[in-house]
């Protein structure tokens, strides 16, 4: 049985309209419209144990309400999710001690404190054993280096460090199945890549059954084998990410540089569409199959040709068209 | 039960950090009180007794009504609106405890150390009224004090919130919060004694549960209430107690399918 088996899942949410300005304030003060928007509109999926799968989709496409449906937050307005076997919106304690949500946006560390208190008393509340507890924040502190800022008030701390404290705070419970709703949301890029490559570590290792939900194509191309693309509450792809970009994306991209004099657009024009130009460099658009056979003629042609890469055409671009189309 | 204390610890931290805010409370918390004594005592200029009480008795009362209040209290409503409308409540939701027992033992944490050092500064204010203060060392009325203000913090607890829920619905709470709490303040007794008004207003606040903070203890100190009344009193709190409780479970219960989550 899949680990998160979701069948026809719906999210409705209620909200009021309110006319602009002041007069608009007063008149929606008495009286009030009602609307429903659709956030999630039957959605399918299935994953397995150990999986990592990237949630791909713009602001407000439904990616958090999924994730907020499948540890049991909100009601499902209709459909079915099963995590584990469990129906989370029941809230039971044996589903909750298996998994963990991380929000880069929201925190459950206590702001005041330094993150050890939190770690104590996330020990509490999910009753692990004191031995189990010191291992496992043994080797999170270790994996995480945050031996140093374990005392520090949280709300001192950097964003990186702090994430990374939250990482820590959800996952000494060892859940087996992890939802993280954009982990890497502004931090820098070492930051980001040592989450990445924490999240990594940790999903072959420990066999977790992972959703990250990311705008930053670095995270998901790292990360996900699979992607799921929500666009306005329905998804519109889900599968290989290679597939993806092999699907959506028909074109390489020849980066080309040269050397002495340069060369002209005109010189260039005949090899393919030119997605960017100047003398001593420019890319090159051309068909898939294409690709070596153009590579081939630049070399062999009379350019002075000082290098030449042959690229996937970037993910960003691939979702953005799908989401243009 | 090892839970709540390490909460309850926590959280005394927690206010152990912001001490300055806390001691600074204290100080208009007596400011107060020492006003409604000057104004009392100007009231009564040469005149004994005012509506069956002497000036010492109105004194006391104050001093010992303050003290019963301050025992009692807490700021739930703000701290559970606040969770609903920011959507922190999420994060509670999805841990193996109760939202409930959670926040009971945060807010046992977060006022413990207040309500220290307000019993401490009642105190304080006390000794500058020894000569005029009655004291009581009846160990049955005492006792009986003891339970009613035990089961005034329940229902204050409780009623606290309940209406912090209702943030579910309207996102604030924040007026109707001071609307309850000045009605409380009135029926509690904590402006002034109810019985100086028409015999209606005190049999009213019998019936509700405010008064078991301030009006009932404090004229039970005083024993110009019997202790019959103060049991019947606490049998009316246990039935308040009942009565918000079931309410609190049904409007967390309506108040979850509400919620969205909002800012997550």
């Amino acid at each position: 049985m899949a680990t998160i088996e979701v069948k026809n899942l719906s999210k409705s949410y209620e909200y009021y309209k309110k006319e602009r300005g002041l007069f608009g304030s007063f008149k929606s003060f008495l009286f009030r419209e009602k609307l429903y928007a659709e956030a999630v509109k039957e959605i399918s999926f299935s994953i397995n144990e150990g999986e990592l799968v990237g949630f791909l989709g713009p602001n407000g496409a439904g990616k958090t309400t999924t994730l907020k449906m499948l540890s049991g937050i909100l009601y499902p307005t209709a459909g079915e999710v099963k995590v584990l076997g469990f129906t989370p919106s029941k809230r039971e304690k044996a589903y909750q001690k298996q998994f963990a949500l991380v929000m880069g946006q929201k925190n459950q560390l206590l702001r005041d404190l330094p993150a050890i208190e939190t770690f104590v008393l996330n020990k509490e509340i999910y009753e692990m054993p004191d031995d189990e507890f010191k291992r496992n924040l043994d080797e999170l502190i270790e994996l995480f280096e945050i031996k140093d800022i374990l005392d520090i008030q949280v709300r001192k701390l950097s964003l990186g460090q702090r994430m990374k404290c939250e990482l820590v705070a959800a996952l000494l419970h060892k859940p087996k199945v992890l939802f993280l709703d954009e982990p890497t949301i502004g931090l820098d890029v070492v930051a980001q890549k040592k989450i990445r490559d924490f999240i990594k570590k940790y999903n072959q290792e420990k066999k977790t059954a992972i959703i990250l939900t990311s705008h930053y194509m670095e995270d998901i191309r790292e990360l996900c084998r699979r992607v799921i693309i929500i666009n306005l509450g329905k998804i519109i792809y889900d599968g290989n990410l290679e597939d993806l970009i092999r699907k959506y994306a028909p074109h390489k991209v020849l980066t080309v540089t040269f050397n002495e004099g340069g060369a002209s657009r005109e010189q260039i024009e005949k090899y393919g569409e030119i997605a960017e130009y100047n003398p001593y460099g420019c890319v090159i658009k051309t068909p898939r199959s294409e690709a070596k056979n153009t590579a081939v003629a630049l070399l062999s042609s009379d350019l002075p040709v000082d290098d030449i890469l042959i690229d996937e055409v970037e993910i960003d671009d691939v979702v953005r068209q799908i989401f243009n189309r | 039960m090892k839970k709540f204390l390490t909460i309850i610890k926590a959280f005394w931290q927690r206010a152990l950090t912001y001490r300055f805010t806390v001691i600074a409370y204290r100080i208009g918390e007596m400011g107060e009180i020492v006003v409604l004594i000057l104004m009392w005592t100007a009231i009564y200029g040469t005149q004994e007794v005012i509506k069956g009480f002497t000036l010492p008795e109105m004194i006391t009362y104050i001093l010992a009504g303050n003290l019963f209040h301050v025992m009692v209290r807490n700021f739930l409503s703000t701290v559970v609106a606040g969770d609903i409308k920011e959507g922190q409540l999420s994060m509670f939701l999805i841990k193996p405890m109760s939202y409930f027992s959670y926040i009971l033992a945060r807010e046992i944490g977060r006022i413990s150390l207040a309500t220290i050092l307000s019993v401490i500064s009642q105190f304080i204010v006390i000794s500058f009224f020894l000569n005029v203060f009655i004291w009581n060392f009846d160990s049955v009325y005492l006792l009986v004090i003891f339970i009613m203000l035990v089961l005034a913090f329940v229902t204050e607890l409780l009623l606290s919130y309940l209406v912090g829920l209702i943030a579910f619905w309207t996102d604030e709470v924040d007026g109707l919060y001071r609307t309850i709490e000045r009605v409380e303040k009135f029926f509690s007794g904590g402006y002034f004694p109810l019985s100086i008004l028409p015999a209606g207003f005190v049999n009213a606040s019998f019936l509700l549960p405010f008064a078991y903070s301030f009006y009932v203890p404090a004229q039970l100190y005083l024993k110009k209430i019997d202790l019959a009344t103060g049991l019947k009193g606490i049998l009316v709190q246990l039935a308040w107690i009942v009565l918000l409780y079931g309410l609190v479970r049904v409007v967390w219960e309506r108040g979850l399918r509400k919620y969205e989550g909002i800012g997550i």
